[in-house]
This record gives structure tokens, C-alpha cells and sequence, in this order.
């Protein structure tokens, strides 16, 4: 598990959050202490926008039921962490999100999820628009093998959105902080990339369509200590234009980068949501506790 | 942390441990092993012995090129084996493109010989490519139209390669409208680019339409390549310059060889272009410069021993398989029999194949791995026609026959024994086999590649047109290459739908009667005089396997480049 070797030199404990290269000098709160935290029920009522609700969503594989009754809303512009020992449906919650479920024939979700309002389960809603507003990045770095170049424009030319493409690449691989390494070698195979940078390039490929909401399955997972930090980094500069939802077994990677985080536990139940400090800090569930001072999970 | 030997009883040499059934069990696996390889290398050997009859040669014969060819041969091969392995891979490089060349301007050469006029062909790839043009120009005028782009996909080669349907159509469609009570008829077909083309009343010269349609694309495809690995626009001109100077030559020295300039100028376009271009990499690289005395050595070894064999007076084998046989019709006599317009059938038969089976088979594969549902009852069903395919390619080939007969003669009364019969029959035999082997190739894609494009918001169409087919294509073609090389080499089909036991003219179109390989091996089996049975039949049988070994190795060839990729 490389993501645990980023831990061994971050203490443990709840000041992790304070440790992350952000800004703020540490002791100081990261995100707005105004904001009213309601967990559980998950409608959180900040003041920015909600982009995404679930409404007491049910997602089964089969017979097996992944998620139970989430309820809960992700903010714009911020970056939401959900965390949660294997198997606790945290990724099946997100694929929810942009529909990837409907690839898997056994998978059947009810209840309702909005995204700007609208849900997104609806008969009238088709999953390619709706993926072409919430974008993905996965687990894996799964870059096409193609040139570093047709892999960013593809979802340009998926939409047929060919006009200045040169300069729509440029742009979406100085904003994933790649460009500077291949700018000479576009044309060259993503798979000759090293693993980090593949990573990259799969998140300049999902922000060169300029989705609203990026989703990460774990996307540092499969990395080294230095190529997760400057994913890390990158994350937390994308939260300024996008919505990023980001699932994760690094507790200390959701406590540095996110604003919000959620908890799911194993059975499928979203157990706590709310403000990333408050959860490392001060949880308001014992399991949630347990889990994240390590006594199980 | 004891130094002396300590006194345990684990380590086995008490034979507590017994190997003997382990033992024997591998000795009787590579029994069988051996056993395989053993008969199926002596029944090569024997039906090669026949062939060629290495031994009716005189014995210096035998030793001059032994001494000449064979001998300076190994000792290079052991060289480069033991001391300079990238000149061993040039050797073979510089050794085999030849070979492959020298068989594409044989394949083009019957092909012009026996299926088509240069014009014909200048025709028909001209048309092809205003065809291609019209599509791409579309694509890039109006590239949002995605319905009339499916309009000018199928309508630019009916505009530009097949003309309007032909009159049989015609007649159907008026009589259809007069039983309907309408006056609507095409009385006039409308000619295609292709058909106004060969109707010109002036056209250029043979050499210059080869020389245009052939040999120009092929120096530019060349002139290209080299000018983007040595980025110099110069020498990839020099290269397109090199290669038209040398193919206009043809016209006097090919006929001056006796080969005339259509064949000099296929040579130059298949033979020294890519020779030329590898040899000019291999010395521009500095490695493995010393591979290209193979060649070199291995013709001037033949020279030299052709020298000395007619000096001595040395006579060489009385071969079957030898250039007369590969020319010429089958005869009474077996020394004048050849097996010429079989391998003309059996090339066309595999056209025809291929142009049945590979869309319908990749097509099938296509559908059943991207798009049947697998779950719930449509899912069972769709498990079921998989398993049946399976079955499909284990049912005999001589049902395929019955069934090529019944549907292709009685039903559709296509002319018994033809190409077009014969290739159908066989190609519904391969088909299973090529959608099986389609299904593996594309289900070996990532399903990450999948998901990475649907998660970009690719339809499915998108997904698999831009991620799915380009990653399974190599897998696909090596499946159906293999499959083909099933193919041509099947009999009994051909004996059911009455291929022609021996023809003396080589088929001239797609309906014409004719004889495949196969057929006529076959054939030459149940000849009373002992020489054809020996000899000519084991000639026939060299040949077919040469023709499948060119094959398997295509597809091994284009498997192990994109593998390296």
C-alpha cells in the first residue's frame, strides 16, 4: 500500500489537517468555521451552492445492497473526500455520481440523486451529457495508448469542440501542471509516461473538456509518495474551478486536501458528513472515531 | 547456531520423499512431445524428398553448393549467433523483406496477368480514391453532419466505383413499380467515375498508369517515412526521386532481363524500395552492418556455385517443384503439370473470403462483446449463441460443403464448381472461427480503456470506433490470418459444391469455374501414373504448405510488432 508511506513522516493525529501545504499558517481553521455542520442527514446548508443531493440514494449489485439511503449534498468549489474502509461502497457512490453504474448490468440504483437540480435518474437524462458535465478520473492511470496529445483531445473531439485544439490541449496541460514536462513530446505514447504523469494527463484529459465536477476514484493510490504529493497539490488548485469529489483510503490525504469530508462505513451507510476539521477533530460518532484513530478499518 | 552437522531426519535422502510417479509422468509427457514432432518432421521430410529430389542430383552438384552456399551460410549464421546478434537480426531482416517483396510482385503480377488490365486497375484505384476524398473532404466541410456523412459513406463509392445498380436491378424495380400501377422505371444506368474511365478514349500508356498507381504512392509512402526519421524534407525527395528514376529504368533494362518493365517496376517498388530503406538505416545506425554480407554472400555463393556446376558439367536435381511447375497448367504428363491456375483459384477464393467473412465476423464479434446484454434472460440467450458458435467451428467441413451446395447452387443458382461459391462455402466454415478469435482480441482490451472513455462522456459507438477496435485490430488480424490459413487449405467443401478437378486455363472473374490447391492435389492423388501420385502430388503439397507458412508468419509478424509497441 504505497499511500501509507505518505503517513509515516504526518503525525496521526487530528492536526494532520493543519500540516498540508496550504496556505494557512496551521492552529489557523482550514475551511470557514461559520458554516453550520448538520451531519448525518447530510443537508449540510452552507452558503455556497449545492451542485450534487443525494436523496436517500439505494445503489444493489444483484441481491447485494452497496449503498443504504445516503443522503447527502456536495458544494461547488470545494473538495469533498469520502473515506471508508474497502467495501464500504464509497466508489460505488461516486460512479454513481456520473452514471458509470449504468455500465454494470447487475447494478440497479433508486432513489434520487440531483445534480443542478435535476435527477440525474430521470428517463429524459442520457449518461454520455450528463458525463460530459461531471468528468473521471479512476484508480488506475488509464491514458488511452495514443499520443499524449490525442489522449487530451479526445473528449474535445468526442464533442466534436475541434476548433483550437492546440490550444485547448496547451491550456488543459498547463492547468494539470504536465506541460512543462512534455511540451516537446505530444506526439510521443502516453504509455511512455511515468506513472504519476500518467496520472495528470488522465485529469488534463478529464479538465480539457471543462466539466463542473471532476470525480477521483483513489487517485494517488497506485502512486509514489512524490507523484501523490503533486497530485495532491494539484487537486487543491482545480477545487478553485471545479467541484472535486474525491474517494480515498488516505485518511491523511482526505484530512490535507479536502473541505468536506463523509465517512462511509462498511454495510453501505454513509455514517457521518461535514466539515473535514470536524471530523478529524471532534466526530460525532464513536465508530467514526474508532476508525479514524485506527482501531479498526 | 550449532556448527556441527546437526542429526535431523527432514532432509529426505531416507526416500520419504518419492519422485518415481512425478518422474515418470514427465518422461511420458515429452515421450508424447517428441513423439508429435518426431512423425510430423519425418512426413515433412519425406513429401520434401519427393518434391525436390535432392538426391537425382550429381553428387558434386551437391557439393558445390554445399561448399558454395551452405557452408560460408553457417559459418555466418554461427557467427552472428554467438558474436554480433544485431547483425544476426539484420541478416534476417535484409534475407526476408526480399523474399516477402519478391512474392507481393508475383502476387501483382497474376493479378495483372490473369484479373485485371493496368488500366482496369489504374480505374479502380483511381475511383477508390476519389471515393476516400469525397468522404474525407465531407468530414472536414461539414463535420457535425453525422447522418449525411453515413449518406456519403455508402454513396461515394457507388457514384465513383459502382455506378448505379446494374440492369437486373433495374428491370426488378420497374416491374415492381408497374405491378404497383406506377410508371417509374431507370431505363439508363448511370456510369460510374470508374466505368467513364476505362471508356476514355485516350489513356496513358501501361508504364505510366503502373508507374502512377503503383509505384508513385508507394516512393511517397517511403519518401515520407524516411523524411520524418531523418526530419529532412531532402532526403525523403531523394528517396521518391531514387525510386521513380529506378522504376523508369525498367523500361529498358526489364526487357533487356526478360521480364519486361511491368515487372521490373513492381520489383522496384516492393523489392529495392524497402530493401533500400532499411539497408540505408542499418548503415546510417552503424549496427549490425556486418548482417548485410548475409545476402550479399548467399548470392554470390549461388553465382559462383552456377559457375563452377556448368564448368564441371554437374547436373542438378530433377525437381518437381520448380519454376515450370509453378507456371504451368496441370497436364497428362507429369513432368509438364503444374499447378498455375489452382493457385490463381485458390488466391481468388481467398479474396472472396475475406471479403465475406472478415466484416460479417468482426461485425458479429463487435456485437456480441460490446453490445448483447449478459444479464437476465436476453443475457442467457446471448450465452447460448456463444456456446454455439463454439460448436459451429467444430462441425465438419464437409457439412459447410453440403451447405455451400445447397444454398449457394440450388438456391441461388450461382454456376457450380466457381470462385464465388467456393469462397462463400469456405468462408462460412472460417466464420466462426474468425468471430471466436475476434471475440478474444477484443475482449483483451482494458476494460480501464472502456471506462476512461465512457467517463469522458464517449458514446458506445465512439468508444468503440476510437479506443476498442484500433487496441483489438492487430489480435483481430492475426485471428483471421490464421483462420485463412484454415481456409485455403480445406478440401472437402470444395469436392461438394464441384470445384474443377483440373483446369488448364487460370479463372479470369469472380463466377468463372476453376480448381483451388486443394482440389487439385486431390485429384493429381487418384492419377494411375505412380508420377503424379509421388512426384507432382508432392510438389502440390510443398506448395500449399509454403503458401500457409507465408501466411502464419504474416500473422506472427504483425502479432509481435504491435506487441512490442
Amino acid at each position: 500500500m504505497t499511500q501509507n508511506e505518505m503517513t509515516s513522516d504526518d503525525s496521526t493525529d487530528s492536526t494532520a489537517a493543519g500540516t498540508t501545504s496550504t496556505p494557512d499558517p496551521s492552529g489557523e481553521p482550514l475551511v470557514d468555521q461559520s458554516i453550520e455542520v448538520d451531519s448525518t442527514d447530510g443537508g449540510a446548508q452552507t452558503g455556497r451552492e449545492q451542485v450534487i443531493e443525494a436523496r436517500d440514494l439505494d445503489v444493489f449489485y444483484g441481491d447485494v445492497q452497496a449503498l443504504q439511503g445516503i443522503t447527502m449534498s456536495i458544494p461547488e468549489n470545494q473538495v469533498t473526500a469520502m473515506i471508508g474502509p474497502s467495501g464500504c461502497g464509497k466508489s460505488t457512490f461516486l460512479r454513481c455520481i456520473n452514471r458509470m453504474n449504468d455500465l454494470i448490468d447487475a447494478a440497479r440504483v433508486e432513489g434520487e440523486l440531483h445534480f443542478e437540480g435535476k435527477n440525474i435518474y430521470d428517463d429524459d437524462v442520457d449518461p454520455v451529457a450528463l458525463r460530459r458535465r461531471i468528468g473521471m478520473v479512476f484508480q488506475h492511470p488509464n491514458p488511452f495508448p495514443k499520443s499524449i496529445y490525442d489522449n487530451v483531445a479526445y473528449g474535445l473531439r468526442i464533442q466534436d469542440e475541434t476548433e483550437n485544439l492546440d490550444e485547448k490541449v496547451e491550456t488543459a496541460l498547463k492547468r494539470a501542471a504536465l506541460w512543462d514536462e512534455v511540451e516537446d513530446q505530444l506526439d510521443k505514447s502516453a504509455l511512455d509516461l511515468s506513472g504519476g504523469q500518467q496520472q495528470r494527463l488522465c485529469i488534463a484529459r478529464a479538465i480539457a473538456v471543462d466539466p463542473d465536477v471532476i470525480l477521483m476514484d483513489e487517485p494517488a493510490s497506485a502512486l509514489d509518495p512524490i507523484a501523490t504529493s503533486k497530485i495532491e497539490d494539484l487537486i487543491e488548485e482545480l477545487a478553485e474551478e471545479f467541484t472535486v469529489v474525491i474517494v480515498t483510503h488516505n485518511m491523511q490525504q482526505a484530512a490535507r486536501i479536502s473541505d468536506k469530508t463523509a465517512v462511509f462505513l462498511t454495510g453501505g451507510e454513509l455514517v457521518e458528513f461535514g466539515d473535514t476539521q470536524s471530523i478529524f477533530e471532534n466526530p460525532e460518532h464513536q465508530r467514526v472515531e474508532d476508525y479514524i484513530t485506527g482501531k479498526f478499518g | 547456531m550449532a556448527t556441527t552437522e546437526p542429526d535431523v531426519d527432514w532432509h529426505g535422502d531416507d526416500s520419504s520423499v518419492n519422485h518415481l510417479r512425478g518422474r515418470a509422468f514427465e518422461a511420458t509427457c515429452l515421450a508424447a512431445t517428441a513423439f508429435g514432432l518426431v512423425s510430423v518432421l519425418l512426413l515433412l521430410l519425406f513429401v520434401a524428398n519427393d518434391a525436390f529430389r535432392p538426391l537425382s542430383a550429381d553428387g558434386g552438384w551437391l557439393l558445390t553448393y554445399a561448399a558454395t552456399v551452405l557452408a560460408p551460410l553457417a559459418a555466418l549464421a554461427v557467427y552472428y549467433y554467438r558474436l554480433d546478434e544485431p547483425a544476426g537480426e539484420v541478416a534476417y531482416v535484409t534475407s526476408g523483406l526480399p523474399v516477402v517483396g519478391v512474392l507481393l510482385t508475383g502476387g501483382f503480377a497474376v493479378m495483372f496477368i490473369e484479373l485485371l488490365s493496368i488500366l482496369e486497375w489504374f480505374a479502380l484505384v483511381t475511383s477508390l480514391v476519389a471515393a476516400g476524398g469525397l468522404i474525407v473532404a465531407h468530414g472536414r466541410l461539414r463535420p457535425n453532419a453525422a447522418l449525411e456523412r453515413l449518406v456519403v459513406l455508402f454513396g461515394a463509392p457507388v457514384v465513383t466505383v459502382l455506378g448505379t445498380p446494374p440492369a437486373q436491378f433495374n428491370w426488378l424495380v420497374t416491374d415492381l413499380a408497374a405491378a404497383l400501377g406506377v410508371d417509374f422505371g431507370l431505363y439508363h444506368r448511370v456510369i460510374s467515375l470508374r466505368e467513364v474511365l476505362l471508356r476514355l478514349p485516350y489513356v496513358p500508356t501501361n508504364w505510366l498508369l503502373l508507374l502512377g498507381t503503383l509505384v508513385a504512392p508507394l516512393a511517397v509512402a517511403g519518401g515520407v517515412f524516411i523524411a520524418r526519421r531523418r526530419d529532412s524534407r531532402r532526403a525523403g525527395f531523394a528517396v521518391v526521386g531514387a525510386t521513380l528514376v529506378g522504376a523508369l529504368a525498367g523500361l529498358v533494362t526489364g526487357p533487356a532481363l526478360g521480364i519486361g518493365y511491368g515487372g521490373w517496376m513492381l520489383l522496384v517498388a516492393f523489392v529495392a524500395l524497402p530493401v533500400g530503406i532499411y539497408v540505408e538505416g542499418v548503415v546510417r545506425r552503424r549496427e549490425g552492418v556486418r548482417g548485410l554480407a548475409f545476402p550479399v554472400i548467399a548470392v554470390l555463393g549461388v553465382a559462383v556455385g552456377s559457375v563452377v556446376v556448368d564448368a564441371a558439367g554437374f547436373a542438378g536435381p530433377d525437381s518437381w517443384l520448380d519454376w515450370g511447375f509453378l507456371t504451368s497448367a496441370t497436364s497428362r504428363t507429369a513432368a509438364d503439370a503444374g499447378i498455375y491456375p489452382a493457385m490463381v483459384g485458390s488466391i481468388m477464393m481467398i479474396i472472396v473470403i475475406v471479403l465475406a467473412t472478415f466484416p460479417v465476423g468482426v461485425g458479429a464479434a463487435i456485437y456480441l462483446e460490446e453490445y448483447a446484454p449478459s444479464e437476465g434472460p436476453m443475457g442467457k440467450f446471448v450465452t447460448l449463441v456463444e456456446i454455439n458458435i463454439g460448436n459451429l467451428a467444430g462441425v465438419p467441413s464437409v457439412v459447410y460443403g453440403l451447405l455451400g451446395l445447397a444454398l449457394f447452387i440450388r438456391i441461388v443458382q450461382w454456376p457450380q464448381g466457381s470462385i464465388v461459391v467456393a469462397g462463400l462455402a469456405v468462408g462460412l466454415l472460417i466464420l466462426p472461427i474468425v468471430i471466436i478469435s475476434a471475440q478474444e482480441a477484443i475482449r483483451s482490451v482494458p476494460d480501464s480503456f472502456r471506462q476512461a472513455s465512457y467517463g469522458m462522456g464517449a458514446t458506445r459507438w465512439q468508444t468503440i470506433r476510437q479506443v476498442v477496435l484500433p487496441e483489438a485490430l492487430p489480435g483481430i488480424l492475426t485471428g483471421t490470418i490464421l483462420a485463412l490459413g484454415r481456409a485455403i487449405g480445406e478440401t472437402a467443401p470444395l469436392l461438394m459444391i464441384g470445384a474443377a478437378a483440373s483446369v488448364r486455363l487460370a479463372p479470369n472473374g469472380f463466377f468463372d469455374v476453376a480448381s483451388m490447391m486443394p482440389r487439385q492435389i486431390y485429384s493429381w492423388s487418384s492419377e494411375l501414373e505412380p508420377a503424379f501420385r509421388h512426384g507432382v502430388l508432392a510438389a502440390g503439397v510443398i506448395t500449399l504448405l509454403a503458401v500457409l507458412l507465408v501466411m502464419n508468419a504474416t500473422a506472427i509478424v504483425i502479432r509481435n510488432r504491435y506487441q512490442r509497441e
